[in-house]
């Protein structure tokens, strides 16, 4: 070793970026906190102040689910987030497809298509709900419009995303051996995404199922409308057994559909 | 000349079954052709909605109540906020959380027991946790954000655990080689590493909490959601549109900027490495 | 047949990739275009059906006017021309069979093939010409579980069960081992002169194209600057072809011995 002092290269700075990124998320951070009124110690007090709400998870009724009225709404629920997952996923491929650059070669209808489903997107579940409750009326109908509306815009982003990094090589063996666009995106791009298209379908179904549970707060039927009730009454202990044990069966389905999903991609 | 398709013809293998194929699909249509009959639903109905939904947006544009937008506007602004700060909370929570949820620090069946909380926590939805927090914090957006925040940690929590769980293994040996304890390594050998993923991460996040926060106002805590409840109760349709308006538009603003920043985030990574690979073979020559 | 007449393509950004090129390939000829990378054998190759569209000049293929047909035109001209690819081009996911299917598209109604069940006749046609390349026994395979050289074979099944009169082959061996290349040539000559199909090949190693061409074309920056049979061309024309010295990347023997 030499005696002379080692120089180190220069220390990487932190790029006026990464240092404006955190600054910038720093001030967003505490504007908000304001906004919303935030102070540490009143959330403390509040949590511990007692409740009936709270009081009603201690002391728990396990039996609603099996009920009458709650199994009938659980099935409801279950049937709701199947139509409507169903029926996304039919037009969700097609769409996909028609708002890539490898389905549709005309940038104007491919932009429309692309701005209408960003507006689909920010649209949330209950209020895809509170819409068709207002236009088609109380029931399961609001409640499957409105999954069907959500559906599109889970799996029609993700599949989009899928869409963009395929390999073109099949795309270029169908054009070259006379197929049109239509013949063309069936055997060269759909077994492409369908693994992943299915797997997003089933991801959709775990999220519309536990979509459905709250849909019936605002009308829109299934389960939901079971916690409505409890809730209107104040009866607390019922409301949180039934929550517990839908959640428990939407953890027993996603675990499945986990499974399902693991095989297919 | 001959052709391909002439000469006898020959015979293909058997096609081999796809039971996994089979079985699915078969689940797949009784589970659907169950559901479509036994629902209690008239589909006639289905066949009049579009002339409902028709009549519903006239009745909500026809007049638009220009005059509500400021109001409108800061509800949403509301909402943005909860989201944000029941985003920052959660990944504050999910922390120490993650820690009993990696198998490496805590063993098995703490971590088990941890990851189903993750599970059920990430299972129920925002609006039931709201439920539970309102009469806590009152008819206030910290409801709100709470229930953002406990709805958030389930999913932050589990990617974590997911990067704690992978510090045993790859370039982090080498601060293992010079003896550094489990929580120096995640210091100085995996938390630089994960940063740009960590914040794409919680800007995405983000962008799925204001989905959830805009709605949380029908039952009470806070946000653009309150006012969506009550015109529907007040059958105030036009007051109804606009905030529909609003809370698309908001939501798209706030998608396009915090897309815009993650995909800055992600590009500026490669040239990260590029330049601390340019740093370590300067640095070869000096030992 | 095929003729170029004065065919030039300019690339958008201005690279000239053909320049009034006048060439004529007769019915059955098994040709092989060699030059370095960059001298316009893709563009040439990818002119004859279409994929690439000349920026001016004249190209007849089998009758048809490629500069002015139209699109359904185009389909109807692929629909004639096989083209076998250096990455294989093949559906990954899907089976063996249905990525030979694809050669029989223009011929099967679109409802067919959205719903994925092709006739019988279309299902044999394919079947032989998986049995041709021999590997009919992997029909229900999927192409990702095959080898590089099971993956070009399939690739000609595919060019062949479209019956076509020209097969286009771009690279066809680039990607593969020097022995299984040599399977893959030799099918691809053998194809040739049964069917008598038109077969024109691009190839980078010197020694392949001198063992199976009947004629060698040779492109310089987009120009001909050779064209004559396989027989005549020796060092002193690959020098002239490729306007350097030849180096050991240039045969395959020698490359694989590196």
């Amino acid at each position: 070793m030499s005696d002379s002092p080692l120089r180190l290269p220069p220390k990487p700075k932190p790029s006026p970026w990464t240092v404006g990124l955190s600054l910038g998320m720093v001030v967003f951070t505490v504007v908000c906190a304001r906004t919303v009124g935030f102070s540490f110690s009143g959330l403390v007090e509040d949590l511990g102040r007692t409740n009936p709400v709270a009081q009603g998870l201690v002391d728990i009724s396990w039996g609603e689910m099996f009920s009458e009225r709650s199994r009938r709404a659980f099935l409801e629920t279950l049937q709701m987030a199947v139509i409507g997952t169903t029926a996304g996923a039919v037009v969700s491929l097609p769409i996909a497809l028609w708002s890539t650059e490898v389905g549709n070669p005309y940038l104007i209808p491919r932009v429309l298509l692309r701005s209408f489903n960003n507006v689909v997107r920010a649209i949330p579940d209950l209020l895809w709900a509170g819409l068709f409750v207002l236009g088609v009326g109380i029931g399961a109908l609001p409640g499957v419009l409105a999954l069907f509306f959500f559906s599109m815009a889970v799996i029609v982003k993700l599949t989009a995303d899928t869409l963009d990094g395929i390999d073109m090589g099949p795309i270029e063996a169908a054009k070259a051996s006379g197929a049109s666009h239509t013949q063309m995106l069936r055997t060269a791009v759909v077994p492409q995404i369908l693994p992943a298209y299915s797997s997003y379908v089933l991801y959709d179904f775990e999220l519309n199922l536990r979509a459905s549970a709250v849909l019936g707060l605002v009308g829109a039927g299934g389960i939901g409308q079971r916690i409505d009730f409890f809730r209107g009454r104040g009866d607390w202990s019922k409301l949180w057994g039934l929550v517990l044990m839908f959640f428990l069966v939407v953890v027993v389905v996603e675990w499945l559909s986990v499974k399902i999903r693991r095989r297919l991609v | 000349m001959s052709s391909i398709s002439t000469g006898a013809p020959v015979q293909l293998p058997s096609k081999p079954r796809d039971t996994f194929k089979l079985v699915v699909t078969t689940a797949f249509v009784v589970l659907f052709g169950w559901s479509a009959i036994s629902v209690d639903l008239k589909w006639s109905r289905l066949l009049d909605a579009p002339a409902d939904m028709y009549r519903l947006f006239k009745a909500m544009y026809s007049d638009i109540p220009w005059e509500e937008l400021d109001r409108l506007a800061g509800l949403m602004w509301d909402s943005i906020a909860m989201a944000w700060v029941g985003t920052i909370m959660a990944a504050i929570f999910a922390v120490p959380l993650s820690f009993l949820a990696a198998e490496n620090l805590v063993g098995r069946p703490i971590a088990w027991v941890t990851r189903q909380v993750f599970n059920v926590l990430r299972a129920v939805p925002e609006v039931i946790l709201a439920l539970l927090f309102v009469p806590m914090f009152g008819l206030t957006p910290m409801a709100g954000v709470l229930a953002i925040a406990v709805g958030s940690i389930g999913s932050l929590g589990k990617l974590f655990y997911e990067i704690i769980e992978n510090i045993d293994s790859g370039p982090i040996e080498a601060t293992d080689a010079v003896g550094a304890g489990r929580l120096q390594r995640l210091r100085w050998g995996v938390i630089p590493q994960v940063a740009p993923e960590l914040t794409s991460f919680l800007l995405y996040r983000f962008e799925i909490n204001i989905r959830a926060s805009s709605v949380l106002g029908i039952v009470g805590a806070g946000g653009i959601g309150g006012v969506l409840a009550d015109t529907v109760r007040f059958k105030e349709y036009g007051v109804a549109g606009l905030a529909l308006i609003v809370v698309i538009v908001g939501t798209i603003i706030v998608d396009t900027i915090s897309g815009a920043i993650r995909r800055r985030i992600v590009a500026g990574r490669t040239i990260d490495i590029g330049e601390a690979q340019m740093y370590a073979v300067d640095t070869g020559g000096l030992s | 047949m095929i003729r170029f007449d004065k065919a030039s393509v300019t690339y958008p950004g201005g690279v000239v990739a053909m320049k009034d090129l006048d060439l004529e390939i007769g019915d059955g000829e098994f040709v092989v275009i060699v030059g370095l990378s960059g001298a316009g054998k893709s563009t040439l190759i990818r002119a004859i059906n279409g994929l690439v569209p000349l920026t001016s000049g004249g190209l007849d293929v089998n009758g048809h006017d490629v500069p002015n047909l139209s699109a359904k035109g185009r389909r109807q001209l692929r629909a004639e021309v096989g083209m076998i690819f250096q990455g294989f081009n093949l559906v990954d996911r899907t089976t063996v069979l249905n990525n030979v299917l694809m050669g029989r598209l223009p011929r099967v109604p679109l409802w067919r093939t959205l719903i994925g069940k092709y006739p019988d006749e279309d299902i044999q046609i394919a079947a032989k010409a998986l049995d041709r390349v021999e590997i009919l026994d992997r029909a229900y395979v999927r192409a990702t579980n095959l080898s590089g050289g099971q993956r070009q074979r399939v690739g000609i099944a595919r060019a062949l069960a479209q019956e076509p009169k020209i097969v286009l082959a771009d690279e066809p061996v680039a990607s593969l081992d020097p022995p299984t290349s040599h399977v893959v040539m030799k099918y691809l000559q053998q194809i040739s002169r049964d069917l008598g199909i038109t077969t024109i090949v691009n190839l980078h190693f010197l020694d392949l194209a001198t063992a199976y061409a009947d004629r060698i074309i040779g492109l310089r920056n987009g120009e001909l600057v050779f064209d004559g049979p396989g027989s005549e061309a020796d060092e002193h024309t690959f020098r002239d072809i490729y306007g350097r010295s030849l180096t050991a990347d240039d045969t395959m023997a020698k490359q694989a011995a590196l």
